[in-house]
């Protein structure tokens, strides 16, 4: 499933004086399978930019195609399309209302119109998906851990049985280790069912780990777009838009800049570390 | 303000605080009691910046709410300056002496213009009118949102609103601010803004800072950090110690800074790297001395 | 769809009118309402509207803004005028069908229909240049001899201030959680009127349980900033009458005069 981003505007509060741009003039290709990282500060539009891929906005200008179809056709099946593109908006345990988890992860398979028994089947595997303990199945949502709550909240999306998965600052408010585990989740969701995963964060080293391909949005429009390498090459051009590079890129750049030959393209705690150590262990 | 300095006099003191509280199902029967803190002695002293870590169920936030009578221990004491807040008469001093800022910046602001909210705490302590303006005015300013006062706090981003939180109880001009994950829910320049504001607090006014977070390098610059697991203080120590111990917090469901954890590594790896790293400066420097380099290049 | 009500937003500029004292322009409303019932013919009208029409032209406030306000009580307007219009016993002038209008019919629909305009108009010109803290502070400050028969001013102004200040963030929670439910296949839209009531649980519950959750985080806030209640309270902004607020009143006694002699004696 192929989505393209053709010249995509949006404003907000058109025709009135606080009319503004939350979108301009975007064009993107998001492959089949790929894993995205998409970055930028509070206000750069990465929000509204993915609110447009399930077709929740409707952009001013330009075209979104998923499978070369415009989303915004009067007969394009916006329903179906949003099970195909599922997403995760930030803290989406604020939107659990059901009486057991079970119950809540069916509510999107149920709004596709499946059996009872069927919308059960595929919330139970949603579940097992996210790891959540079975004993849990039938407890209320609200009983739960933050991070459980969280879980069981992707299951709700999982559940509509995605192609794309976009997720909206998944970790936001969990500690350390929960905020790993939801990597981790997302990651062998990707590997392991080959779930196209769009990653909004704040956090440049989580982006930088996980995602092969990062889009870097400013005032509305995409400002990079590439592997985290190139990417992370313009870092002191991303400290003026309120972003950084990950801490091990800057320890490797100074490394360089020091006259130390290791590789200052490095982006990920073990490439950087590798790199290190063998220089090392040839320098003894 | 009376004078202020920094080392011996006790601002907190808890003595064998435990917290415990029951769980009811439905029908409103007891299913069990949870023991949120479980016997925690702590003495902070007046100017002192201290980190409580903690993975979430830790206890933390349970802990923070007795340092200003939100909560009360169910076995144990705490004094906050000499006073024991189970002190029904002393409750509205011990508030205005222990302030707290909360994790969420919308759930906190009760003004509808900011300078409105500053002015809330005094409001309430009964300050006379102009002092209200000028404590306003001061704490505003220290928090460096002087130029938003006249803002609504809606149109404010995450960040700021924590500041005008902060700014709201400087403006009860108290001996310590108690800092609830204040930056839990904000974005990276908005997380260093308020910390550089309680740091700049701390520094230049003596404030006594308790911050309690799970964003490692935010604690770098503590003076002595506490971390806490099943409502018992597991680890404390200086930065540089609590770091050091790299497997041991990951156990307890944290982290390390990026440095920290680099270095841990490499160490690892084999390289004789000093424990306790905790900036990309100090690990930048022993690298340089034990790595090969190039002719060209370098300073 | 939740942006369009601007009833009880407020218009940031420094005009006169922003300035007065928010008692003086709730009892400016208050009366303005009363001189609409009490006048009765065109003069009358004529004459609301001129006094209007100067402290909207005071008021610096857009026009654009005072009409989209306008907007949210299309609906009434409209069911007002039709049933006026149609259901008037009076001289017939037009019938189609079993519809007919009278003159009596067409006289006070068209009255009644300004009226709400000039109402709708006046109230809000009032929220447009008063924040909502000194409107409940001019409300507190107004109803204060209520204390004597044990009713708590101070905490219903407070109450109503907190309120005002969490209805932007629980529309925009609502919009969230609307958007959210949404992409899990919801469907607000369409759908018979039961339907459309029970796709309405996911969207209130977790309101519903956000509110509380605020109230609660609110609450804790407040008393952790020595909140407690009313007594020994002071005041950032205490309300003190200027000169400029004893010439309002009197312009207001003089509009008020003019409207009651235009009403009882003239006409």
């Amino acid at each position: 499933m192929s989505i393209r981003l053709e010249h995509v505007s949006y404003i907000y509060d058109a025709d009135t004086e606080m009319a503004h741009a939350a979108l301009e003039d975007v064009d993107l290709e998001i492959a089949d399978g790929s894993f995205i990282g998409l970055i930028g500060h509070t206000g750069s539009g990465k929000s509204t930019l993915i609110q447009h891929l399930n077709g929740l906005l409707t952009p001013t200008a330009g075209r979104v195609l998923v499978d070369g179809e415009d989303i915004a056709g009067k007969k394009y099946d916006r329903r179906a399309l949003r099970a195909h593109v599922g997403l995760v908006f930030q803290y989406p345990e604020h939107q659990l209302f059901e009486e057991t988890c079970l119950a809540d992860v069916c509510f999107g398979p149920k709004n596709l119109r499946l059996s009872q028994t069927e919308a059960e089947e595929r919330a139970r595997r949603a579940l097992q998906q996210v790891g959540l303990d079975e004993q849990y199945y039938k407890a209320s949502p609200f009983e739960l851990s933050g991070g459980q709550k969280r879980r069981v909240a992707i299951a709700g999306v999982l559940a509509m049985d995605p192609r794309v998965l976009i997720l909206d600052e998944p970790t936001a408010g969990l500690d350390p280790s929960g905020r790993a585990e939801i990597l981790t989740l997302i990651a062998g969701l990707h590997r392991e069912m080959g779930i196209t995963v769009i990653l909004v964060s704040h956090s440049m080293e989580d982006v930088a780990d996980y995602c092969g391909r990062l889009i870097v949005m400013n005032h509305g429009r995409v400002a990079w777009d590439g592997t985290p390498a190139e990417v992370f090459r313009h870092y002191q051009a991303l400290e003026e838009i309120g972003l950084a590079a990950p801490e091990v890129t800057y320890i490797m750049r100074e490394l360089a800049a020091a006259g130390i030959p290791v590789d200052s393209e490095a982006t990920k705690l073990d490439e950087a570390v590798n790199s290190i150590l063998k220089l090392w262990r040839k320098g003894c | 303000m009376e004078t202020r300095r920094t080392g011996e006099e006790t601002i907190i003191r808890t003595e064998g605080v435990r917290y415990e509280y029951t769980r009811r199902d439905e029908e409103g029967n007891i299913e069990g009691t949870t023991i949120a803190v479980d016997g925690v002695d702590m003495t902070v002293r007046r100017g002192e910046f201290i980190a409580i870590l903690g993975h979430n169920g830790s206890g933390k936030s349970t802990l923070a709410k007795h340092f200003n009578a939100l909560l009360y221990p169910t076995e144990g004491v705490v004094w906050v300056t000499g006073c024991d807040t189970r002190d029904d008469a002393r409750l509205w001093d011990i508030r205005a002496h222990a302030g707290m800022v909360f994790q969420n910046p919308d759930n906190q602001i009760i003004g509808q213009v900011v300078e409105e909210d500053v002015g809330f705490g005094p409001e309430n302590l009964g300050v006379p009118t102009p002092e209200i303006w000028e404590r306003v005015e001061e704490s505003l300013r220290a928090v460096g949102m002087l130029e938003y006062r006249k803002a609504s706090p809606n149109h404010l981003s995450g960040g700021q609103k924590q500041r005008v939180s902060i700014a709201g109880v400087i403006a009860m001009h108290p001996d310590c601010i108690i800092l609830d994950e204040p930056t839990a829910m904000l974005d990276p320049v908005g997380r260093k803004d308020v910390i550089r504001a309680a740091r700049a607090l701390n520094d230049v006014e003596r404030i006594t800072i308790i911050l309690i977070t799970h964003y490692m390098e935010e604690v770098v610059y503590a003076d002595r950090v506490f971390v806490m697991d099943r409502g018992r203080v597991e680890m404390s120590g200086t930065p540089r110690e609590i770091f050091s111990q790299v497997t041991r917090l990951q156990s307890l469901r944290l982290t390390v800074p990026q440095a920290t954890l680099m270095a841990h590594a490499l160490r690892e790896g084999g390289m004789p790297l000093p424990e306790g790293i905790l900036t990309r400066q100090e690990l930048v420097e022993e690298l340089r001395r034990l790595m090969p380099h190039t002719s060209e290049g370098g300073d | 769809m939740l942006k369009d009500i601007t009833l009880g937003q407020y218009y940031q500029t420094d005009s006169v009118l922003h300035r007065l004292d928010p008692r003086v322009k709730l009892a400016g409303t208050f009366l303005y309402i009363l001189s609409l019932f009490i006048v009765a013919d065109a003069r009358g009208y004529v004459v609301a509207f001129v006094f209007l029409a100067l402290c909207v032209g005071l008021s610096q406030v857009p026009l654009r803004f005072i009409f989209r306000g306008m907007r949210s009580i299309y609906f009434l307007l409209a069911l007002t005028i039709t049933f006026n219009l149609f259901l008037t016993p009076g001289e017939e002038i037009w019938r189609f069908h079993f519809l007919a209008i009278t003159r009596e019919g067409a006289r006070t629909a068209s009255l009644m229909g300004i009226r709400l305009i000039f109402l709708i108009t006046g109230s809000s010109l009032m929220t447009f240049t008063t924040t909502p803290n000194q409107l409940t502070d001019g409300l507190e400050r107004l109803l204060r001899p209520l204390r004597l028969f044990h009713v708590p001013v101070h905490e219903i102004a407070m109450m109503m201030s907190i309120a005002l200040r969490f209805i932007p963030i629980l529309m925009e929670e609502t919009d969230k959680i609307m958007k959210a439910q949404i992409a899990r296949g919801a469907d607000f839209e369409s759908g018979s009127i039961m339907q459309r009531a029970r796709a309405l649980v996911p969207l209130l519950v977790p309101l519903f349980i956000s509110a509380f959750r605020r109230a609660n985080d609110l609450a804790l806030a407040m008393e952790a900033r020595c909140y407690h209640g009313g007594e020994g309270r002071t005041k950032m902004k205490p309300l003190k009458y200027a000169g400029r607020d004893l010439g309002a009143y009197g312009i207001l006694a003089g509009y008020l005069l003019c409207c009651i002699v235009l009403g009882r004696w003239i006409g």
